[in-house]
């Protein structure tokens, strides 16, 4: 502490209890002696202290649901869709919450007493590992081929319908033709920007196989899956269940047999 | 590959302070919320690069410190300073503003005074009491600068509350 500088920089780390024991302890023995030293420490702390008081209660705000948002789906919305988006997720929740628990239970004992684990819906989640971390070959035929859905309704035997995810920021990729048990099912693939993946298997039924909405999750992986109008819907992504089901929702108003707009009922989501 | 569930999980805990920081930088809630926005976006593009044995918090400050140069940066692109704007802040800091009357705001107009680089180190000290070394890692600068731009920050801000304010003006004339 030779020069003024040094001891003003060494001043204010010791007001930040930033000096190790032996600065400390030389430090406010040079204090005793220096009183105008003293007080100007004491205003900088009372200084540091005002300015924990004046921005301290930011944090015991509530979050607004636009930034809560962000922290779910892709970035780049623009913040008035990410206050959309959390709305919505608020009503799905409340849908989830409403009439849920006794479709879970009830399925769950159907499932039993069938003894059927739903091998498609493990098949699904399989491809959808399998084929979502490929960079290039991720699909067999892109997207932009107008055939696409053609082929691949012909192949499988239920309509296939190539979804528009991209309100909710995904695009289509393009789709692929899988073996499913004896049979044969049809991948269609999504990305958003950042380039997560998702992707929807179709299949044909068979008989007697549950229609409701269910939602199962596999480890970072979440599934929703349901049988309508004579084909199986199985979306799986690691997403969050509320992001998931948003994309089901969608998926579900746009199948082929949907009449516009119509939503899943509000007691054919299972948790 | 997008950021897991888990690190979603560990951004959501860090937004009040993330949103504390961006509000100390930038008074008004809105662009303040702007900022933590980037922040929260450009930390799931860059997930991967975080090390979970890390302070998060320390690493989302070190982003928001970045977006909030850049936005700096930006706005010293557009914005032209009026000196007319510049002269009537002085007049204004010419009164005695009192002893308690509107403290609070003599405090922030004081901080907003301070150059950036001065502000964000006694922020991140007094506010998010960081240590100095998690200062330097934020704003990657040595530690020795954090010591010495912390100290000359709270001298000037000090000086400003006393109403010195003019004397600073010279250096602000010279910008001008």
């Amino acid at each position: 502490m030779t020069s003024d500088r040094i001891n003003e920089e060494q001043l204010s780390a010791w007001v930040d209890g930033e000096l190790d024991a032996d600065a400390a302890a030389r430090m406010e023995a040079w204090l005793q002696s220096h009183p105008e030293e003293r007080a100007r420490a004491a205003l900088w702390a009372s200084d540091r202290d005002a300015l924990r008081k004046q921005f301290g209660p930011v944090v015991d705000e509530s979050i607004p649901p636009g930034l809560r948002a962000a922290v779910w789906l892709r970035p780049g919305l623009p913040r008035w869709a990410m206050a959309a988006v959390a709305a919505g997720l608020l009503l799905a929740g409340a849908l989830l919450g409403g009439g849920a628990v006794w479709q879970l239970d009830h399925q769950r004992e159907a499932r039993l007493a069938a003894g059927t684990p739903q091998g498609w819906v493990q098949r699904a989640a399989f491809a959808h590992s399998v084929f979502v971390p490929e960079p290039r070959h991720a699909v067999e035929v892109k997207a932009q081929e107008e055939h696409l859905a053609r082929w691949l309704t012909r192949r499988i035997e239920v309509p296939v319908k190539l979804f528009d995810l991209r309100a909710q920021g995904f695009e289509l990729v393009g789709g692929r033709l899988l073996p499913d048990g004896p049979g044969k099912s049809a991948q269609l693939m999504y990305q958003d920007a950042q380039g997560l993946r998702v992707t929807v298997y179709l299949r044909k039924p068979e008989q007697g196989t549950p229609a409701a909405f269910r939602y199962e999750r596999q480890g970072e992986l979440g599934l929703f899956y349901w049988v309508d109008e004579g084909c199986g819907y199985a979306l799986v992504g690691a997403l969050p269940r509320e992001v998931l089901l948003s994309l089901a929702q969608a998926i579900y108003a746009q199948h082929p047999g949907a009449l516009p707009a119509a939503p899943p009922a509000a007691s054919a989501a299972a948790g | 590959m997008h950021a897991p569930p888990a690190f979603r999980r560990r951004l959501l805990d860090a937004i009040p302070r993330l949103r504390r920081y961006a509000r100390s930088l930038n008074f008004e809630t809105a662009p303040a919320d702007d900022l933590t926005q980037q922040t929260l976006e450009r930390a799931l593009l860059h997930w991967s690069q975080f090390d979970p044995q890390r302070d998060m918090v320390v690493w989302l400050l070190s982003i928001a410190h970045n977006a909030h140069l850049d936005g700096l940066r930006r706005e010293a692109r557009l914005t032209v300073t009026d000196p007319a704007d510049i002269e009537r802040a002085q007049d204004a800091e010419g009164g005695d503003p009192g002893a308690d009357v509107g403290l609070q705001l003599d405090l922030k107009a004081a901080l907003g005074l301070l150059s950036a680089e001065q502000r964000e180190p006694l922020l991140l000290v007094c506010v998010e009491q960081l240590s100095y070394a998690e200062v330097a890692t934020v704003m990657n600068i040595p530690v020795g600068t954090v010591m010495s731009r912390v100290c000359r920050a709270r001298a000037t801000l000090r000086r400003f509350l006393n109403g010195g304010y003019a004397a600073a003006s010279p250096v602000l004339r010279r910008v001008v």
